[in-house]
Protein backbone atom coordinates (compact mmCIF):
# COMPACT_ATOMS: atom_id res chain seq x y z
CA UNK A 1 0.00 0.00 0.00
CA UNK A 2 2.57 2.39 0.80
CA UNK A 3 4.34 1.88 -2.16
CA UNK A 4 1.61 2.39 -3.96
CA UNK A 5 0.68 5.86 -2.59
CA UNK A 6 4.84 6.42 -3.48
CA UNK A 7 4.16 5.67 -6.92
CA UNK A 8 1.04 7.27 -7.13
CA UNK A 9 2.41 10.53 -5.93
CA UNK A 10 5.18 10.53 -8.16
CA UNK A 11 3.36 9.81 -11.51
CA UNK A 12 1.25 12.66 -9.90
CA UNK A 13 3.89 14.63 -9.91
CA UNK A 14 5.43 13.99 -12.78
CA UNK A 15 2.25 14.57 -15.44
CA UNK A 16 1.52 17.78 -13.43
CA UNK A 17 5.09 18.94 -14.10
CA UNK A 18 4.53 18.08 -18.16
CA UNK A 19 1.29 20.15 -18.02
CA UNK A 20 2.73 23.03 -16.03
CA UNK A 21 5.84 23.36 -18.00
CA UNK A 22 3.69 22.55 -21.69
CA UNK A 23 0.90 25.15 -20.64
CA UNK A 24 3.34 27.57 -19.48
CA UNK A 25 4.70 28.78 -22.85
CA UNK A 26 0.88 30.18 -23.47
CA UNK A 27 1.01 32.67 -20.52
CA UNK A 28 4.84 33.61 -20.83
CA UNK A 29 4.27 34.45 -24.78
CA UNK A 30 1.57 36.55 -23.76
CA UNK A 31 3.42 38.63 -21.18
CA UNK A 32 6.39 38.68 -23.86
CA UNK A 33 4.14 40.28 -26.45
CA UNK A 34 2.74 42.64 -23.92
CA UNK A 35 5.62 43.65 -22.63
CA UNK A 36 7.48 43.99 -25.37
CA UNK A 37 4.62 46.09 -26.62
CA UNK A 38 5.00 48.46 -23.77
CA UNK A 39 8.26 48.50 -24.19
CA UNK A 40 8.07 49.76 -27.70
CA UNK A 41 4.79 52.48 -26.20
CA UNK A 42 2.54 50.00 -28.26
CA UNK A 43 0.02 47.78 -26.78
CA UNK A 44 0.78 44.02 -27.54
CA UNK A 45 -2.10 42.13 -28.40
CA UNK A 46 -5.32 43.92 -27.43
CA UNK A 47 -7.94 41.79 -29.84
CA UNK A 48 -8.60 37.87 -29.00
CA UNK A 49 -9.86 37.81 -25.06
CA UNK A 50 -9.28 40.37 -22.55
CA UNK A 51 -6.34 42.43 -23.04
CA UNK A 52 -5.12 39.85 -25.73
CA UNK A 53 -5.46 37.09 -23.09
CA UNK A 54 -6.54 34.10 -25.00
CA UNK A 55 -4.49 35.44 -28.16
CA UNK A 56 -1.55 32.76 -27.31
CA UNK A 57 -4.28 30.29 -27.31
CA UNK A 58 -5.49 31.27 -30.67
CA UNK A 59 -1.94 30.79 -31.92
CA UNK A 60 -1.39 27.37 -30.13
CA UNK A 61 -4.82 26.47 -32.61
CA UNK A 62 -3.19 27.99 -35.80
CA UNK A 63 0.09 26.10 -35.20
CA UNK A 64 -1.59 22.64 -34.26
CA UNK A 65 -3.96 23.10 -37.46
CA UNK A 66 -1.25 24.24 -39.74
CA UNK A 67 0.60 22.13 -42.21
CA UNK A 68 3.39 20.18 -40.63
CA UNK A 69 5.94 21.01 -43.98
CA UNK A 70 9.21 18.72 -44.49
CA UNK A 71 11.68 20.22 -46.84
CA UNK A 72 11.77 17.61 -49.74
CA UNK A 73 15.78 17.63 -49.94
CA UNK A 74 15.73 17.29 -46.05
CA UNK A 75 17.07 14.54 -43.42
CA UNK A 76 13.25 13.28 -42.91
CA UNK A 77 14.40 11.24 -39.97
CA UNK A 78 16.72 13.71 -38.22
CA UNK A 79 14.25 16.63 -39.33
CA UNK A 80 11.57 14.57 -36.96
CA UNK A 81 14.27 13.74 -34.33
CA UNK A 82 15.24 16.97 -33.72
CA UNK A 83 12.06 18.78 -32.14
CA UNK A 84 11.94 16.13 -29.64
CA UNK A 85 15.62 16.18 -29.19
CA UNK A 86 14.92 20.13 -28.32
CA UNK A 87 11.93 19.22 -26.54
CA UNK A 88 12.49 16.28 -24.38
CA UNK A 89 15.79 17.89 -22.07
CA UNK A 90 14.51 20.51 -20.73
CA UNK A 91 11.80 18.78 -19.03
CA UNK A 92 13.95 15.68 -18.11
CA UNK A 93 15.93 18.18 -16.24
CA UNK A 94 12.79 19.22 -14.28
CA UNK A 95 13.12 16.16 -12.46
CA UNK A 96 15.90 17.09 -10.21
CA UNK A 97 14.96 20.42 -9.49
CA UNK A 98 13.42 21.27 -5.81
CA UNK A 99 10.49 23.49 -5.90
CA UNK A 100 10.50 23.81 -2.14
CA UNK A 101 11.04 21.55 1.24
CA UNK A 102 7.27 19.64 1.43
CA UNK A 103 3.95 20.72 2.44
CA UNK A 104 1.78 18.06 4.22
CA UNK A 105 -1.58 17.08 2.41
CA UNK A 106 -4.28 14.77 4.59
CA UNK A 107 -1.37 14.40 6.46
CA UNK A 108 0.60 12.69 4.14
CA UNK A 109 3.85 14.32 3.47
CA UNK A 110 4.51 15.42 0.05
CA UNK A 111 7.91 16.67 -0.94
CA UNK A 112 7.78 19.49 -3.88
CA UNK A 113 10.52 17.75 -6.06
CA UNK A 114 10.15 14.20 -8.14
CA UNK A 115 13.82 13.22 -7.08
CA UNK A 116 16.29 14.46 -4.84
CA UNK A 117 19.70 13.63 -6.06
CA UNK A 118 22.88 13.94 -4.73
CA UNK A 119 24.09 14.70 -8.00
CA UNK A 120 21.58 16.93 -9.14
CA UNK A 121 23.39 20.11 -10.96
CA UNK A 122 26.00 17.62 -12.83
CA UNK A 123 22.57 15.79 -14.19
CA UNK A 124 21.04 19.18 -14.73
CA UNK A 125 23.92 20.59 -16.92
CA UNK A 126 24.71 17.07 -18.37
CA UNK A 127 20.99 16.57 -19.78
CA UNK A 128 20.34 20.20 -20.29
CA UNK A 129 23.58 19.98 -23.05
CA UNK A 130 21.47 17.16 -25.25
CA UNK A 131 18.91 20.04 -26.01
CA UNK A 132 21.60 21.85 -27.77
CA UNK A 133 21.02 18.66 -30.68
CA UNK A 134 17.72 19.73 -31.24
CA UNK A 135 19.13 22.95 -32.36
CA UNK A 136 22.33 22.13 -34.06
CA UNK A 137 19.76 18.75 -35.33
CA UNK A 138 17.57 20.77 -36.83
CA UNK A 139 19.12 23.24 -38.99
CA UNK A 140 21.38 20.20 -40.32
CA UNK A 141 18.39 18.08 -41.18
CA UNK A 142 16.46 21.29 -42.96
CA UNK A 143 18.86 21.30 -45.75
CA UNK A 144 18.56 25.32 -45.93
CA UNK A 145 21.54 27.41 -45.51
CA UNK A 146 19.87 29.80 -42.89
CA UNK A 147 19.34 26.93 -40.82
CA UNK A 148 23.03 25.34 -41.41
CA UNK A 149 24.26 28.59 -40.31
CA UNK A 150 21.53 29.28 -37.43
CA UNK A 151 23.29 25.25 -36.59
CA UNK A 152 26.99 26.30 -36.98
CA UNK A 153 26.96 29.39 -35.05
CA UNK A 154 25.24 27.34 -32.10
CA UNK A 155 27.66 24.91 -32.04
CA UNK A 156 30.67 27.59 -31.71
CA UNK A 157 28.25 28.90 -29.33
CA UNK A 158 27.89 25.96 -27.19
CA UNK A 159 31.25 25.67 -25.90
CA UNK A 160 32.27 28.75 -24.81
CA UNK A 161 29.13 29.55 -22.86
CA UNK A 162 28.55 26.07 -21.11
CA UNK A 163 32.32 25.82 -20.16
CA UNK A 164 32.18 28.73 -18.44
CA UNK A 165 28.27 28.03 -16.78
CA UNK A 166 30.05 25.02 -15.89
CA UNK A 167 32.77 26.47 -13.90
CA UNK A 168 30.49 29.44 -12.73
CA UNK A 169 28.77 27.13 -10.21
CA UNK A 170 31.78 25.43 -8.66
CA UNK A 171 31.93 27.77 -6.14
CA UNK A 172 28.28 27.69 -5.16
CA UNK A 173 29.21 23.58 -4.95
CA UNK A 174 32.58 24.85 -2.94
CA UNK A 175 29.70 26.74 -0.65
CA UNK A 176 27.16 24.27 0.05
CA UNK A 177 29.61 21.47 0.00
CA UNK A 178 27.12 19.44 -2.03
CA UNK A 179 26.14 19.03 -5.27
CA UNK A 180 22.21 18.25 -4.51
CA UNK A 181 19.99 21.63 -4.97
CA UNK A 182 18.18 20.71 -2.17
CA UNK A 183 21.23 20.94 0.03
CA UNK A 184 22.76 24.23 -1.68
CA UNK A 185 19.48 26.01 -1.34
CA UNK A 186 19.42 24.60 2.77
CA UNK A 187 23.02 25.78 2.63
CA UNK A 188 21.64 29.54 2.11
CA UNK A 189 19.24 29.68 4.57
CA UNK A 190 20.69 32.82 5.89
CA UNK A 191 22.89 34.05 3.01
CA UNK A 192 21.72 33.93 -0.12
CA UNK A 193 24.76 33.11 -2.58
CA UNK A 194 24.52 35.97 -4.54
CA UNK A 195 26.58 37.68 -1.83
CA UNK A 196 29.37 35.48 -2.14
CA UNK A 197 29.61 35.07 -5.35
CA UNK A 198 28.46 38.25 -7.21
CA UNK A 199 31.37 37.00 -9.94
CA UNK A 200 29.67 33.45 -10.50
CA UNK A 201 26.51 34.88 -10.44
CA UNK A 202 27.22 37.29 -13.80
CA UNK A 203 29.09 34.69 -15.30
CA UNK A 204 26.27 32.19 -14.93
CA UNK A 205 23.47 34.47 -15.80
CA UNK A 206 25.33 35.95 -19.07
CA UNK A 207 26.17 32.08 -19.87
CA UNK A 208 22.36 31.28 -18.65
CA UNK A 209 20.87 33.89 -21.54
CA UNK A 210 23.35 32.42 -24.37
CA UNK A 211 22.27 28.75 -22.91
CA UNK A 212 18.64 29.23 -23.70
CA UNK A 213 19.13 31.48 -27.02
CA UNK A 214 17.87 34.40 -26.22
CA UNK A 215 18.70 38.24 -27.09
CA UNK A 216 21.24 39.16 -26.41
CA UNK A 217 22.64 36.00 -27.44
CA UNK A 218 20.35 34.38 -29.56
CA UNK A 219 22.45 33.57 -32.84
CA UNK A 220 20.88 30.56 -33.97
CA UNK A 221 17.90 32.29 -34.78
CA UNK A 222 18.96 36.13 -35.44
CA UNK A 223 15.63 36.83 -37.04
CA UNK A 224 17.74 39.74 -38.67
CA UNK A 225 20.29 38.04 -40.36
CA UNK A 226 19.46 34.41 -41.01
CA UNK A 227 15.33 34.71 -41.80
CA UNK A 228 14.67 32.65 -38.35
CA UNK A 229 17.97 30.43 -37.65
CA UNK A 230 17.50 26.96 -37.31
CA UNK A 231 14.01 26.54 -37.31
CA UNK A 232 13.79 28.47 -40.54
CA UNK A 233 11.95 25.43 -42.18
CA UNK A 234 9.43 23.89 -39.89
CA UNK A 235 6.35 24.71 -39.31
CA UNK A 236 3.39 23.82 -36.98
CA UNK A 237 3.65 21.50 -34.23
CA UNK A 238 7.51 21.15 -34.75
CA UNK A 239 7.97 24.77 -34.69
CA UNK A 240 5.29 24.50 -31.31
CA UNK A 241 8.02 21.93 -30.21
CA UNK A 242 11.34 24.77 -30.63
CA UNK A 243 9.13 27.39 -28.80
CA UNK A 244 7.90 25.31 -26.03
CA UNK A 245 11.89 24.57 -25.77
CA UNK A 246 12.85 27.68 -25.94
CA UNK A 247 10.39 29.04 -22.69
CA UNK A 248 11.65 25.59 -20.87
CA UNK A 249 15.02 26.74 -21.05
CA UNK A 250 14.12 30.28 -20.01
CA UNK A 251 12.39 29.45 -17.41
CA UNK A 252 14.87 26.57 -16.20
CA UNK A 253 17.84 28.87 -16.38
CA UNK A 254 15.63 31.39 -14.22
CA UNK A 255 14.87 28.19 -11.54
CA UNK A 256 18.60 27.85 -11.51
CA UNK A 257 19.67 30.98 -11.08
CA UNK A 258 17.60 31.62 -8.39
CA UNK A 259 18.18 27.76 -6.65
CA UNK A 260 21.82 28.69 -6.83
CA UNK A 261 22.57 32.38 -5.77
CA UNK A 262 18.63 33.37 -4.72
CA UNK A 263 18.56 31.19 -2.04
CA UNK A 264 15.88 29.21 -3.68
CA UNK A 265 12.87 29.34 -1.50
CA UNK A 266 14.31 31.38 1.32
CA UNK A 267 12.68 34.28 1.73
CA UNK A 268 14.03 37.61 3.57
CA UNK A 269 12.29 39.93 5.62
CA UNK A 270 8.60 39.47 4.04
CA UNK A 271 7.09 36.03 5.54
CA UNK A 272 5.56 34.48 2.65
CA UNK A 273 5.15 30.84 1.94
CA UNK A 274 8.61 29.53 0.22
CA UNK A 275 6.88 28.14 -2.61
CA UNK A 276 5.59 31.77 -3.29
CA UNK A 277 9.29 33.19 -2.61
CA UNK A 278 10.20 30.81 -5.05
CA UNK A 279 7.84 31.66 -7.66
CA UNK A 280 8.02 35.05 -7.47
CA UNK A 281 11.85 35.48 -7.74
CA UNK A 282 11.78 32.88 -11.23
CA UNK A 283 9.03 35.47 -11.91
CA UNK A 284 11.34 37.92 -11.72
CA UNK A 285 14.07 36.15 -13.45
CA UNK A 286 11.99 35.56 -16.41
CA UNK A 287 10.50 39.08 -16.37
CA UNK A 288 14.56 39.88 -16.45
CA UNK A 289 14.96 37.44 -19.36
CA UNK A 290 12.05 39.18 -21.61
CA UNK A 291 13.34 42.95 -20.45
CA UNK A 292 16.58 42.54 -21.92
CA UNK A 293 15.64 40.92 -24.92
CA UNK A 294 13.52 44.44 -26.00
CA UNK A 295 16.68 46.54 -24.19
CA UNK A 296 19.78 44.87 -26.19
CA UNK A 297 20.55 44.52 -29.66
CA UNK A 298 22.11 40.98 -30.80
CA UNK A 299 25.61 40.56 -30.15
CA UNK A 300 27.70 39.89 -33.20
CA UNK A 301 29.28 36.19 -33.77
CA UNK A 302 32.66 36.79 -32.73
CA UNK A 303 31.68 39.12 -29.95
CA UNK A 304 29.63 36.37 -27.85
CA UNK A 305 33.00 34.31 -28.73
CA UNK A 306 35.30 36.98 -27.10
CA UNK A 307 32.92 37.04 -24.25
CA UNK A 308 32.67 33.53 -23.84
CA UNK A 309 36.32 33.15 -23.87
CA UNK A 310 37.91 35.82 -23.03
CA UNK A 311 35.78 37.61 -20.16
CA UNK A 312 33.52 35.00 -19.00
CA UNK A 313 36.15 32.25 -18.73
CA UNK A 314 38.92 33.99 -17.15
CA UNK A 315 36.50 35.37 -14.34
CA UNK A 316 34.76 32.09 -13.73
CA UNK A 317 38.19 30.77 -13.06
CA UNK A 318 39.49 33.17 -11.01
CA UNK A 319 36.12 33.11 -9.05
CA UNK A 320 36.98 29.43 -8.23
CA UNK A 321 40.41 30.11 -7.14
CA UNK A 322 39.21 33.28 -4.84
CA UNK A 323 36.52 31.03 -3.52
CA UNK A 324 38.90 28.38 -2.52
CA UNK A 325 41.67 30.63 -1.25
CA UNK A 326 38.79 32.14 1.04
CA UNK A 327 37.48 28.75 2.08
CA UNK A 328 41.02 27.32 3.45
CA UNK B 1 22.98 55.48 -9.84
CA UNK B 2 24.41 54.52 -13.78
CA UNK B 3 24.56 58.06 -14.46
CA UNK B 4 26.80 59.22 -11.26
CA UNK B 5 29.43 56.05 -12.04
CA UNK B 6 29.11 57.90 -15.98
CA UNK B 7 29.79 60.75 -14.75
CA UNK B 8 32.50 59.51 -11.97
CA UNK B 9 34.83 57.97 -14.42
CA UNK B 10 35.02 56.10 -18.17
CA UNK B 11 36.38 52.53 -15.97
CA UNK B 12 34.04 52.83 -13.05
CA UNK B 13 31.63 53.12 -15.27
CA UNK B 14 32.41 50.01 -17.99
CA UNK B 15 33.51 47.44 -14.73
CA UNK B 16 29.71 48.28 -13.65
CA UNK B 17 27.88 48.40 -17.41
CA UNK B 18 26.88 51.36 -16.57
CA UNK B 19 25.74 51.55 -20.64
CA UNK B 20 23.94 48.55 -19.83
CA UNK B 21 21.94 49.45 -16.98
CA UNK B 22 21.50 53.27 -18.62
CA UNK B 23 19.65 51.11 -21.13
CA UNK B 24 17.74 48.77 -19.17
CA UNK B 25 16.66 52.00 -17.00
CA UNK B 26 15.42 53.54 -20.26
CA UNK B 27 13.38 50.59 -21.26
CA UNK B 28 11.84 50.27 -17.88
CA UNK B 29 10.80 53.89 -18.13
CA UNK B 30 9.13 53.37 -21.42
CA UNK B 31 7.16 50.02 -20.22
CA UNK B 32 5.29 52.63 -17.60
CA UNK B 33 4.74 55.51 -20.00
CA UNK B 34 1.56 55.68 -22.12
CA UNK B 35 0.87 53.39 -25.21
CA UNK B 36 0.70 55.67 -28.05
CA UNK B 37 -1.74 53.34 -29.91
CA UNK B 38 -4.72 54.44 -31.54
CA UNK B 39 -7.22 51.61 -31.51
CA UNK B 40 -9.00 52.97 -34.23
CA UNK B 41 -11.89 50.60 -35.37
CA UNK B 42 -12.56 49.36 -32.05
CA UNK B 43 -12.31 51.85 -29.61
CA UNK B 44 -11.03 55.51 -30.48
CA UNK B 45 -11.30 57.11 -34.05
CA UNK B 46 -8.84 59.99 -35.52
CA UNK B 47 -10.68 63.61 -36.03
CA UNK B 48 -8.71 65.29 -38.94
CA UNK B 49 -7.65 68.32 -38.99
CA UNK B 50 -9.14 71.24 -41.20
CA UNK B 51 -6.60 71.19 -43.59
CA UNK B 52 -7.25 67.37 -44.20
CA UNK B 53 -7.50 66.44 -47.55
CA UNK B 54 -10.45 63.66 -47.68
CA UNK B 55 -13.07 63.16 -50.29
CA UNK B 56 -14.39 65.68 -51.79
CA UNK B 57 -17.41 68.00 -51.77
CA UNK B 58 -19.50 70.67 -53.19
CA UNK B 59 -20.78 73.52 -52.18
CA UNK B 60 -24.19 75.16 -52.34
CA UNK B 61 -24.33 78.95 -51.89
CA UNK B 62 -26.55 80.67 -49.61
CA UNK B 63 -30.22 80.27 -51.68
CA UNK B 64 -29.29 76.57 -51.77
CA UNK B 65 -28.43 76.17 -55.29
CA UNK B 66 -24.93 74.75 -56.14
CA UNK B 67 -21.81 76.59 -55.82
CA UNK B 68 -20.27 75.26 -59.46
CA UNK B 69 -20.18 76.61 -62.31
CA UNK B 70 -19.12 73.93 -64.52
CA UNK B 71 -16.03 75.89 -65.92
CA UNK B 72 -14.17 72.91 -66.08
CA UNK B 73 -11.29 74.18 -64.20
CA UNK B 74 -11.30 71.07 -62.19
CA UNK B 75 -11.26 68.83 -64.92
CA UNK B 76 -8.53 70.47 -66.69
CA UNK B 77 -6.01 71.07 -63.93
CA UNK B 78 -6.76 67.31 -62.36
CA UNK B 79 -3.08 65.68 -62.56
CA UNK B 80 -5.32 62.24 -62.77
CA UNK B 81 -8.27 63.28 -65.07
CA UNK B 82 -10.75 61.96 -62.28
CA UNK B 83 -13.28 64.99 -62.82
CA UNK B 84 -15.50 64.81 -65.63
CA UNK B 85 -18.14 68.01 -66.00
CA UNK B 86 -20.48 68.29 -67.88
CA UNK B 87 -22.77 71.51 -67.96
CA UNK B 88 -25.91 72.93 -68.87
CA UNK B 89 -27.64 76.15 -68.54
CA UNK B 90 -30.66 76.62 -66.39
CA UNK B 91 -34.31 78.81 -66.17
CA UNK B 92 -32.01 81.97 -65.31
CA UNK B 93 -29.15 81.23 -67.61
CA UNK B 94 -26.64 80.29 -65.38
CA UNK B 95 -24.38 77.45 -65.90
CA UNK B 96 -24.55 74.57 -63.75
CA UNK B 97 -22.63 70.67 -63.83
CA UNK B 98 -25.44 68.55 -64.56
CA UNK B 99 -23.08 65.77 -64.20
CA UNK B 100 -20.38 65.97 -62.19
CA UNK B 101 -17.82 63.03 -60.84
CA UNK B 102 -15.35 62.19 -59.21
CA UNK B 103 -13.32 58.97 -59.53
CA UNK B 104 -12.28 58.45 -55.92
CA UNK B 105 -10.33 55.33 -57.54
CA UNK B 106 -8.29 57.43 -59.47
CA UNK B 107 -8.07 60.64 -57.27
CA UNK B 108 -4.27 61.65 -55.98
CA UNK B 109 -5.93 64.12 -52.80
CA UNK B 110 -3.76 66.58 -53.87
CA UNK B 111 -6.13 69.39 -53.68
CA UNK B 112 -5.27 71.07 -57.19
CA UNK B 113 -8.97 71.40 -58.12
CA UNK B 114 -9.74 73.28 -55.00
CA UNK B 115 -7.06 75.85 -55.69
CA UNK B 116 -8.10 76.00 -59.12
CA UNK B 117 -12.14 76.73 -58.42
CA UNK B 118 -12.82 80.37 -59.31
CA UNK B 119 -16.42 79.50 -57.73
CA UNK B 120 -15.30 78.13 -54.75
CA UNK B 121 -17.74 75.12 -55.21
CA UNK B 122 -15.35 72.24 -54.82
CA UNK B 123 -13.14 71.47 -52.01
CA UNK B 124 -11.39 68.37 -50.29
CA UNK B 125 -13.46 67.84 -46.78
CA UNK B 126 -12.88 65.33 -43.23
CA UNK B 127 -14.35 61.76 -44.61
CA UNK B 128 -11.29 59.75 -44.60
CA UNK B 129 -13.47 56.02 -44.99
CA UNK B 130 -14.90 55.36 -47.99
CA UNK B 131 -13.12 52.09 -49.37
CA UNK B 132 -15.32 50.02 -51.46
CA UNK B 133 -15.38 46.78 -52.51
CA UNK B 134 -15.54 47.82 -56.09
CA UNK B 135 -13.74 50.57 -57.96
CA UNK B 136 -17.01 51.30 -60.07
CA UNK B 137 -18.73 52.37 -56.47
CA UNK B 138 -15.82 54.69 -55.92
CA UNK B 139 -17.07 56.94 -58.78
CA UNK B 140 -19.20 59.68 -56.96
CA UNK B 141 -21.48 61.73 -59.18
CA UNK B 142 -22.87 65.65 -58.12
CA UNK B 143 -25.54 64.56 -55.68
CA UNK B 144 -23.58 62.35 -53.36
CA UNK B 145 -20.96 65.18 -53.94
CA UNK B 146 -23.06 67.72 -52.55
CA UNK B 147 -24.29 65.79 -49.17
CA UNK B 148 -20.39 64.73 -48.11
CA UNK B 149 -19.29 66.03 -44.64
CA UNK B 150 -17.42 69.60 -45.39
CA UNK B 151 -13.90 70.61 -44.01
CA UNK B 152 -13.37 69.83 -40.24
CA UNK B 153 -13.75 72.67 -37.75
CA UNK B 154 -12.17 70.97 -34.54
CA UNK B 155 -10.13 68.42 -35.22
CA UNK B 156 -6.72 67.04 -34.72
CA UNK B 157 -7.54 64.59 -31.83
CA UNK B 158 -8.56 61.09 -30.66
CA UNK B 159 -12.17 60.84 -30.26
CA UNK B 160 -13.76 57.05 -28.37
CA UNK B 161 -15.61 55.35 -31.33
CA UNK B 162 -17.53 52.33 -31.80
CA UNK B 163 -17.16 49.68 -34.58
CA UNK B 164 -20.69 48.88 -36.13
CA UNK B 165 -21.13 45.91 -38.99
CA UNK B 166 -25.06 45.69 -38.92
CA UNK B 167 -25.35 47.34 -41.95
CA UNK B 168 -22.14 48.96 -43.73
CA UNK B 169 -19.03 49.02 -41.87
CA UNK B 170 -18.91 52.30 -39.71
CA UNK B 171 -16.98 53.79 -36.69
CA UNK B 172 -19.79 55.34 -35.42
CA UNK B 173 -18.54 58.89 -32.63
CA UNK B 174 -20.32 61.49 -31.57
CA UNK B 175 -18.33 63.23 -29.86
CA UNK B 176 -17.00 66.49 -31.50
CA UNK B 177 -13.61 66.83 -30.09
CA UNK B 178 -10.63 64.61 -28.88
CA UNK B 179 -7.69 64.42 -26.96
CA UNK B 180 -4.49 65.42 -28.28
CA UNK B 181 -3.05 62.17 -29.12
CA UNK B 182 0.50 63.98 -29.43
CA UNK B 183 0.43 64.56 -25.68
CA UNK B 184 1.08 61.00 -25.14
CA UNK B 185 4.40 60.72 -26.95
CA UNK B 186 6.83 60.37 -24.78
CA UNK B 187 10.21 61.89 -26.29
CA UNK B 188 13.47 61.32 -24.57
Amino acid sequence: MELVVALGLIVFKVALLIAILLLLPLPLTWLERKIAGHIQQRMGPMRVGWHGLLQPVADGVKLLTKEDHIPAEADRFLFKLAPILALAPPFVVFAAVPFGESVSVLGTKITLYISNMNVALLFVFAVIGIEVYGVIFGGWAANSKYAVLGSLRTCAQMISYEIPMGFAVIGVVMLAQSMSLLDIVRAQANVWNIVYQPVGFFVFFVAGLAESQRIPFDLAEAEGDLGAGFHTEYSGIRFAFFMVSEYAVMLLTSVLAVILFFGGWNGVLVPLPPLLWFLLKVAFFVYVFIWFRFTFPRYRYDQLMAIGWKVLLPLSMANIIITGVAFL
Amino acid sequence: MSRVLDRTGTWIGWAFFADLTNALALTFGYMFSRSVTMQYPDKEKWLPYSRYRGHHFLKRDDEGEIKCVACELCARICPCDCIEVIPYEDEKGNRHPAKFEIDMARCLFCGLCEDACPADAVALGQQYEFSSFSSRDLVIGRDDLLGKPGKATTGGGVVAARLNTEQDVLVETSEPQGYNWWRNIRRT
